[in-house]
């Protein structure tokens, strides 16, 4: 009986000895593997934000870092140091500036992440507000040739699904040509870019009109005193100092529906449309297939079939019968045949109906400035 | 049936199932002359076509992607052998699932001395589609207008004069259920082969401006790699952002790759035919 | 200077600025001008008839996918199925038992005559050849049937519908609608259904579709399910309805094992292959006169021979190890005793017996063998029995060996979910060329086999 159990703890013993210290597959080996990879993606994260920062030439420190990453200050200055010794940074008087390899390493990290982004995007389907999640842990995971390769089924895409720009395989970025919309040409369809958040009076005043990153707007009117915008809900007025601090650019991306037309789901069933466009939403392989079985602008195509569900639904085209979710029938854009698509009218003279209100918003605007 | 451009004795010869010269040769084609590639929309026939022809069983069905493998098989014409290659349908040579890219890929790079491009007659617009990206590519196709006794079901004439005049390559009319036209077929794909009937392949306009950037570049392909036979076709896949042909360029691999890929994908689809349906 | 304008990389270079100066999407550009083109050839090729003959595949259509008729409509198309296999393959496997049983009596007296040892006669004709001889006649007079009539509605153009009509269901959850078209390919074979998912273009849905294909039972699977069903579901019945009854059983189980598609297939893209639906575009053929000679040659032919070929290429090996477990003997009982008593405690917990497990065990070649091997395991070295009918078989079952309903329940619960044949398996790796798809592809139905049955005879038990 004694002698058994001994038996027995010795086995087990080294069954978990084994378990423990196994080359290669131990639980030692596997933790001190996972730290290394924790360490990398600090290292990769700290590379970005140094490197977001630059881009808005402001300098990183490492109380930046450290707010940015999460970390204790402590972690931080070691997290510093411990990349100035790999010569992935240099510090001047506390301002962080990246080494050649640092901002080599930073842009394939950015990189990475907006092209999974892209992916994530047109190819999986992902909803806009998981992909910044999924892609912070995929940009760690990428090398380079898989990297490239994505990049190359995907079309070579300029822009992430936000609309930033994805840094090119030799590392150039293409230049963020955003402007001011103060800058606009009236009539042009905007697309927002960027929100300067200070000072915070302005920012929240341009947070209150709705306006967001990626919404397009329409620059109605541009005068010194008056900047007429409409973002396709209702028109605002700003201030030309408020709208100076807000950066649009010439891609729209509009998720929006065009003006005055239906989308495909919306057909009854039995009634024929004509294709005008596949929404920008609707990219990738999804696109391309679309495309492919002959969606494209100017087709004819009617509701056809129902299923038991009422998704998808069927459609007849160009002579064949293709059936489609919703989701995807929400992506094209019909107009009934015959019909010509009008734009909205809207007057100039808008803008002067309540000269009160101008008043108020530019001293509103003034006063924040002074304050900050 | 709307037209048949063949002779009355040819087709009271098609209607009766000894072929005068066209003898199946199912899977037997360990030596061949002539290459022959099935290529098409799913759901047109090409595996009907290919079972006439070879008199081989291959599966067909009426659902799109019914085939989803290379099938290969024989037959001989006026003495000479030829290997038929049946594959998956495709909508377009642009995108790529994985059974459109093995039919993408035997098109690019398997080098088919003919390739019939087998339609739908009662979907032409769709179908013409795929044949205009098809005679981008290659200028050796004959156009197979199948299913006509479906369209004549459906109210639809088709003038297939009409369509090889506009497409530049032969179009024959076809039932391949009950082998109409099929002999036709195979005596047109010889003839192509041989030269004896030129084809001048219509190529679609594309946009302005993509134009003059297939201009600029042509000219630079041509100046790299003399003898390319068909650099406007490069072009266009590295405007599209090709991966495949990117690399091939880069290496300087143009023509190898094509070999090479031809053979690979040859021992894959022989273990197919070989083991039989799918 | 012309030379050093056209090096490759020049060439990129150049590519990528002008694709990048051409506004729009050059694929958009490209396309819609492929197809203006084509349209303006269509045109002038086509002309029109006046009287539009669409409308006959519309009109079928609206019924087939109606609200109201869609789904029952299709469950009632596969019971019709399966109750014409049913009642067509009773009488013709009969036959064929009782012929080939008697010629392994008659060549078996041959043999004795000859002086032939009893080893020979007994490990070729007891063994081998009745191993055969099961596999023949439980097999092939139901695949006679089903597939021809399974393949007409292939040829209509029915199956695109099906997968119409059920996208939703696998939408939801979290697959694609043309993993049905696959679990139709998958009643004729599972390799063949798994091999078929290639239809299907996003990779993640096409994973499901390819690790759940094995829910659907495939023909080596459903001869076992119509025993079962018409000895101990049809028996209660009045003889006019009981093959009806027995249909009605078999598309339940059919069903079970499409619920189970369903739940797995959701399972998988919560855990291990999460991940949005993808795009769906499914093109509805119009529906096309089947053409009979054809389909007779190739589903007669091409499927019922070539798959019966491989149940007898597995049944003789199978006949022969068989025999030789059953005629070996240790301690005054055979091999296939020891085998069945080791694993009876695990075949009584799920409702079944130790000799069913066994028979599991040795039909991992191919399913076709699960039956046959029962019955030699379970009428060892007694060599008189001939079972010829669906009466004697159960009279074996029920009488001799203790079957009860629970048996039959989760033996057709049990065959529905159980581990994929190693060819399945094989067409996994085949395909996936992943060690852990094909490992999680043969072992998540094995456990799904095992915790349902074992619900169900522990409910059982406590309840009846
Ligand atoms: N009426 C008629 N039916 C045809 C003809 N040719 C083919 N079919 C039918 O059309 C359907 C499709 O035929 P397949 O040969 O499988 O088509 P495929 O092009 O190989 O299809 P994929 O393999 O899916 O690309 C089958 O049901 C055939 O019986 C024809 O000339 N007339
Ligand atoms: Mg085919």
């Amino acid at each position: 009986m004694e002698n058994s159990w001994t038996s027995w703890l010795f086995l087990i013993a080294l069954a978990v000895v084994a378990l423990l210290f196994w080359p290669k597959t131990g639980l030692f080996v596997a933790i001190s593997r996972w730290r290394e990879l924790r360490r990398r993606e600090r290292f990769e994260d700290a590379l970005k934000h140094i490197l977001a920062w630059e881009q808005r030439r402001q300098d990183a420190t490492p109380e930046s870092i450290g707010g940015a990453l999460g970390l204790v200050q402590s972690s931080a200055l070691s997290l510093v140091a411990d990349m100035e010794e790999r010569d992935l940074i240099h510090s001047t008087g506390g301002a962080l500036k990246l080494t050649a390899e640092g901002q080599r390493l930073a842009l394939h990290v950015v990189r990475a992440h907006r092209l999974w982004e892209r992916y994530l995007a047109d190819d999986a389907g992902v909803p806009m507000e998981r992909l910044h999640r999924a892609a912070e842990k995929a940009e760690h995971q990428l090398s380079s040739e898989r990297i490239d390769a994505l990049d190359a089924h995907l079309g070579h895409p300029e822009r992430d699904p936000h609309g930033d720009p994805i840094p090119r395989a030799d590392g150039s970025l293409e230049k963020d040509n955003a402007v001011p919309l103060t800058d606009w040409p009236v009539a042009d369809i905007a697309w927002v870019t960027h929100i300067e958040d200070e000072p915070d009076v302005i920012f929240h005043q341009i947070l209150s009109t709705g306006l967001r990153p990626g919404k397009s707007v329409r620059v109605i009117e541009n005068t010194p005193e008056c900047l007429v915008i409409d973002d396709g809900v209702q028109e605002h007025r700003l201030v030309p100092v408020v709208a100076a601090n807000i950066q649009v650019a010439a891609e729209p991306v509009n998720t929006e529906r065009p003006v005055g037309l239906r989308s495909l789901s919306e057909l009854a069933k039995g009634e024929a449309a004509e294709v005008v466009e596949l929404g920008s939403m609707c990219r990738g392989f999804s696109r391309r297939r679309l495309l492919d079985l002959g969606i494209t602008p100017g087709t004819r195509i009617e509701a056809s079939l129902d299923n038991p569900f009422g998704d998808p639904r069927a459609f007849r085209l160009r002579g064949t019968v293709i059936a489609l979710r919703k989701d995807q029938g929400d992506q094209i854009w019909v107009r009934s045949i015959g019909e010509k698509t009008t734009t909205k009218d809207l007057s100039a003279s808008d803008c002067y109906t309540n000269p009160e209100e101008i008043k108020r918003t530019a001293e509103n605007a003034a006063q924040g400035i002074s304050e900050a | 049936m709307s037209q048949m451009p063949s002779s009355q004795s040819d087709r009271n010869c098609t209607s009766c199932s000894v072929h005068a010269h066209l003898a199946q040769m199912g899977v037997s084609i360990g030596h061949y002359d002539y290459l022959v590639a099935l290529a098409g929309n799913p759901n047109t026939g090409k595996s009907s076509v290919f079972n006439a022809l070879t008199g081989l069983k291959q599966h067909v069905g009426n659902w799109t992607g019914k085939t989803v493998t290379r099938a290969e098989g024989g037959y001989q014409l006026q003495g000479k052998n030829y290997k038929l290659v049946d594959l998956p349908g495709t909508y377009s040579l642009l995108s790529a699932s994985q059974d459109e890219e093995i039919a993408r890929n035997f098109l690019l790079f398997g080098r088919p001395d003919c390739t019939i491009v087998v339609v739908d007659a009662t979907a032409l617009e769709r179908n013409l589609n795929l044949v205009l990206q098809v005679l981008e590519i290659t200028e050796k196709v004959v156009v197979c207008v199948n299913l006509m006794d479906e369209a004549g079901r459906k109210g639809l004439e088709v003038d297939t004069r009409a369509l090889s005049r506009d497409l530049g390559v032969p179009a024959i009319p076809t039932v391949a259920r009950t082998k109409e036209g099929l002999h036709e077929l195979a005596r047109t794909a010889a003839g192509v082969i041989s030269g004896e009937i030129e084809t001048k392949a219509k190529r679609a306009q594309p946009p302005h401006e993509v134009q003059k950037a297939l201009d600029e570049l042509i000219p630079m392909i041509d100046a790299f790699a003399p003898g390319l036979p068909n650099a406007r076709w490069v072009a266009f896949r590295l405007l599209d952002g090709d991966h495949k042909v990117r690399q091939a360029l880069l290496s300087g691999e143009l023509a190898t790759i094509e070999a090479a890929q031809t053979t690979t994908d040859e021992r894959f689809s022989r273990a197919i035919s070989i083991h039989g349906s799918q | 200077m012309s030379k050093s304008l056209s090096t490759p990389q020049n060439i990129l270079d150049r590519s990528d600025q002008l694709r990048r100066a051409l506004d729009g999407d050059f694929r958009d550009q490209v396309v819609s001008s492929l197809y203006g083109e084509a349209q303006r050839i269509a045109e002038r090729a086509v002309r029109r008839d006046s009287s539009n003959k669409w409308d006959l595949d519309q009109r079928i259509d609206r019924i087939v996918t109606s609200p109201v008729f869609g789904l029952p409509m299709m469950i009632l198309i596969l019971a019709a199925i399966f109750w014409v296999t049913i009642l067509g393959a009773n009488y013709p496997s009969a036959m064929i038992a009782s012929a080939l049983f008697s010629l392994e009596h008659q060549a078996a007296l041959l043999f004795e005559s000859w002086g032939v040892p009893d080893w020979i006669t007994g490990f070729l004709w007891h063994g081998v050849f009745r191993g055969l001889a099961w596999v023949v006649s439980v097999m092939l007079p139901p695949m006679a049937i089903f597939f021809p009539m399974f393949t007409i509605l292939e040829d209509l153009g029915y199956l695109p519908r099906v997968a119409f009509n059920m996208d939703w269901l696998f939408r939801k959850a979290g697959a694609h609608g043309k993993q049905a078209l696959s679990m139709a390919m998958g009643f004729g074979c599972n390799a063949a259904g798994i091999i078929a998912t290639r239809v299907i273009d996003s990779p993640r849905e096409r994973l499901i579709a390819i690790l759940t294909n094995n829910f659907v039972p495939c023909n080596g699977r459903f001869p076992t399910l119509i025993m079962l069903a018409t000895i101990f579901v049809a028996v209660d019945f009045p003889p006019v309805f009981a093959s009806i009854a027995a249909a009605g059983a078999v598309v339940g189980v059919v069903l079970i094992g499409v619920v189970f598609t369903l739940l797995s297939s959701w399972m998988l893209a919560q855990t291990m292959l999460q991940g949005e639906a993808s795009a769906f575009t499914l093109e509805l053929p119009p529906y096309r006169r089947p053409s009979i000679l054809r389909i007779l040659y190739t589903s007669l032919i091409d499927r019922t021979i070539f798959v019966l070929g491989r149940a007898v290429m597995t049944a003789i090996p199978a006949g022969a190890v068989i025999w030789i477990l059953a005629n070996i003997e240790a301690g005054g009982t055979s091999l296939a005793q020891h085998v069945a008593s080791f694993l009876d405690p695990l075949g009584y917990a799920i409702g079944l017996d130790g000799v069913i497990l066994l028979a599991y065990v040795i039909a991992i070649p191919a399913n076709e063998i699960v039956v046959p091997t029962l019955m030699m395991v379970y009428l060892g070295a007694d060599l008189m029995t001939e079972l010829t009918s669906f009466d004697e078989i159960r009279a074996l079952l029920v009488d001799q060996q203790g079957w009860t309903l629970l048996t039959a329940v989760n033996l057709m619960l049990f065959s529905v979910l159980h581990n994929p044949c190693a060819t399945t398996i094989l067409t996994i790796w085949r395909e996936t060329r992943s060690a852990r798809w094909t490992t999680i592809g043969a072992l998540m139905p094995l456990i799904f086999a095992f915790v349902v049955t074992f619900l169900v005879a522990t409910l059982w038990r406590a309840l009846v």
